[in-house]
């Protein structure tokens, strides 16, 4: 039950993926599919957010999705910075979008908090027929990449709790260091934050 | 003309607000006034330093709220009460030092007017398919009403209700794009259709200040506050502005040769009306200028309505407004058209230009006739010519 959880964390979860790779629909699932007592959600256009309950903590997801379009490519910095998870989607019909995966997942390594939760979403998974990215592909490059891999279907809701479910694990039990701020637009660094980290 | 989620907001936080200076006023937040008015005095005599003042600023807040939170004032107060007095305190001090912090920096003044004059150009040309905005989310009354939202952004001078603009703006897209998905049965596209349409938006609406604004936004609104989704909203439009001021031919869908020539001939209109504006303004005696261009060189005393206000206009007024309008509208199309002609063709080695604006003048006295015999029409304007 949330309301016994000891531990509350805030934790802003940022949605990366090719356009049309399901994002969206991913989180909706997600978000309308829960039901956490005394707890709100938010389901917006692009934003969202919903509370899971975990071994001994709450978590709540802030949920920022972020515009697929190459054109937008190099604003996201702006979404993932502070982020304490990112969801990176591609649609196993795909190809290309698992190669523009493979970029983000590159990028935020580079780039983004050394203790960010990563995972790999192969979404579309009911889509078997029109399979392109073969699950093992996957599999072993998010291995290579210490992400964790899950292939979902938001048509189906195969994976899709669990995915933010193990996101939630993990993010209670990373021993939070000193994160950015979610919001330093223009390179100010804040001391206050409002991600993953809880107290220890 | 207010939506009725701003009135409802501007009622709600003037009702924080006073209730913050009722307390104020009580005597036994002497300690507190005594505090805010010295960290006030303190501010004038340093020199202006966006990111040290902002840091001043924020530390402040710290401090009060600590204060605020062990007075005997606010003894069972609930979370909600208290937030409302760090609102009102926030806007408090904002409103006393906004002239000290925002757009304080001559670059900043810089970058906002070149931001203003590249929406300025876009929106000659701009239209929802050159960013892949798809025609169901293609709704011209609700643009309009986010465009509303972000231009009320100076009416306001507290960073919270600067933010509210924008969130307000951001409600509404967010709201066309819920009702499309549900009602055309469309695959929600998050975050893919928001920002597209939030950039059009803010091209349509060429808010003013848009990068003072945001930073004022972004140094002096209290930092717990820039969470979640205000959070989410606000980055959202420093995305926007920051891909229209990286926006080149390669940014849109739209050919890369149309896109310079579009731009081109823009850039041209736009000087055509600043030399107008000089002219206008430098010219002591506008009245002896040949007859029938006086009133086309600031345009105003052909436009009756320009100093009304909304309690004035009556239901005939609409007529007589979509009328107005429609005779703004050809003549700014005839003169994109003539300008942007002689560009597009670069045949005549001779200034184009010039000979552009002659038939284009010609054009508009021409139309500038036919409204004044309109107007004599019409017996209950505000203002005559």
């Amino acid at each position: 039950m949330a309301t016994t959880a000891n531990k509350n964390i805030n934790a802003k979860l940022v949605l990366l993926g090719d356009v049309g790779a399901g994002k969206s629909s991913l989180v909706l699932r997600f978000v309308k599919g829960q039901f956490v007592e005394f707890q709100e959600s938010t389901i917006g256009a692009a934003f969202f957010s919903q509370t899971l309950a975990v071994n001994d903590a709450t978590v709540k997801f802030e949920i920022w999705d972020t515009a697929g379009q190459e054109r937008y490519h190099s604003l996201a910095p702006m979404y993932y910075r502070g982020a304490a998870a990112a969801i990176i989607v591609y649609d196993i019909s795909n190809q290309a979008s698992f190669e523009r995966a493979k970029k983000w997942v590159q990028e935020l390594q580079a780039q983004g908090n050394p203790n960010m939760v990563m995972a790999l979403a192969g979404n579309k998974a009911d889509l078997l027929d029109a399979r392109k990215v073969a699950a093992e592909e996957a599999q072993v490059y998010a291995q290579e990449n210490g992400l964790f891999f899950m292939e979902t279907s938001a048509k189906t809701a195969t994976n899709v709790n669990d995915i933010f479910y193990e996101i939630a694990k993990r993010l209670s039990q990373v021993q939070p260091a000193p994160n950015p701020s979610g919001m330093v637009i223009m390179d100010r660094p804040t001391e206050r934050t409002a991600s993953a980290a809880c107290c220890s | 003309m207010d939506t009725v989620a701003s009135q409802s907001s501007s009622s709600s936080s003037s009702v924080m607000f006073y209730d913050f200076l009722d307390k104020m006023r009580n005597p036994a937040s002497l300690n507190l006034v005594k505090s805010i008015k010295s960290f006030i005095v303190s501010f004038q005599f340093s020199s202006a330093n966006p990111e040290n003042d902002s840091k001043r600023v924020q530390e402040f807040f710290s401090t009060m709220e600590a204060a605020i939170m062990e007075h005997p004032l606010w003894a069972g107060a609930t979370d909600d009460e208290f937030d409302c007095s760090m609102e009102g305190l926030e806007k408090y001090i904002m409103t006393k030092l906004f002239s000290r912090t925002f757009a304080i920096s001559p670059e900043d003044v810089q970058i906002d007017q070149e931001i203003s004059e590249k929406i300025h150009m876009l929106q000659s040309f701009l239209r929802p398919e050159h960013l892949d905005i798809p025609p169901f989310l293609q709704n011209e009354a609700s643009w309009l009403l986010a465009e509303k939202e972000l231009q009320k952004i100076n009416a306001f001078r507290a960073p919270r209700e600067k933010l509210h603009c924008i969130m307000s703006c951001c409600r509404i897209i967010n709201n066309l794009l819920l009702n499309a998905s549900m009602s055309e049965n469309h695959v929600v596209g998050g975050a893919d259709d928001f920002l597209p349409v939030l950039i059009y938006v803010t091209i349509k609406a060429n808010p003013p200040q848009l990068h003072s604004n945001l930073k004022y936004i972004q140094l002096y609104r209290r930092q717990e506050k820039m969470v979640s989704e205000p959070a989410y909203y606000f980055t959202n439009l420093v995305s926007a502005k920051s891909f229209i001021v990286q926006l080149d031919a390669k940014s849109l869908s739209m050919d890369e040769i149309e896109f310079e020539e579009s731009m081109q001939a823009a850039k041209l209109d736009c000087k055509v009306s600043q030399l107008e504006a000089s002219q206008a303004q430098t010219d002591p005696l506008p009245s002896t200028r040949m007859h029938g261009m006086k009133t086309n060189i600031d345009g105003r005393s052909n436009y009756p309505y320009m100093e009304a206000e909304p309690g004035e206009l009556t239901v005939e007024d609409v007529e007589r407004l979509l009328s107005l309008y429609k005779d703004v509208v050809t003549k700014y199309s005839n003169l994109c058209r003539a300008v942007r002609h002689p560009s597009a063709t670069r045949t005549g080695p001779s200034l184009p230009v010039p000979k552009g604006r002659d038939d284009i003048l010609l054009q508009l006295e021409g139309q500038a006739q036919m409204i004044r015999e309109e107007k004599a029409e019409v017996s209950d304007t505000p203002k005559g010519c």
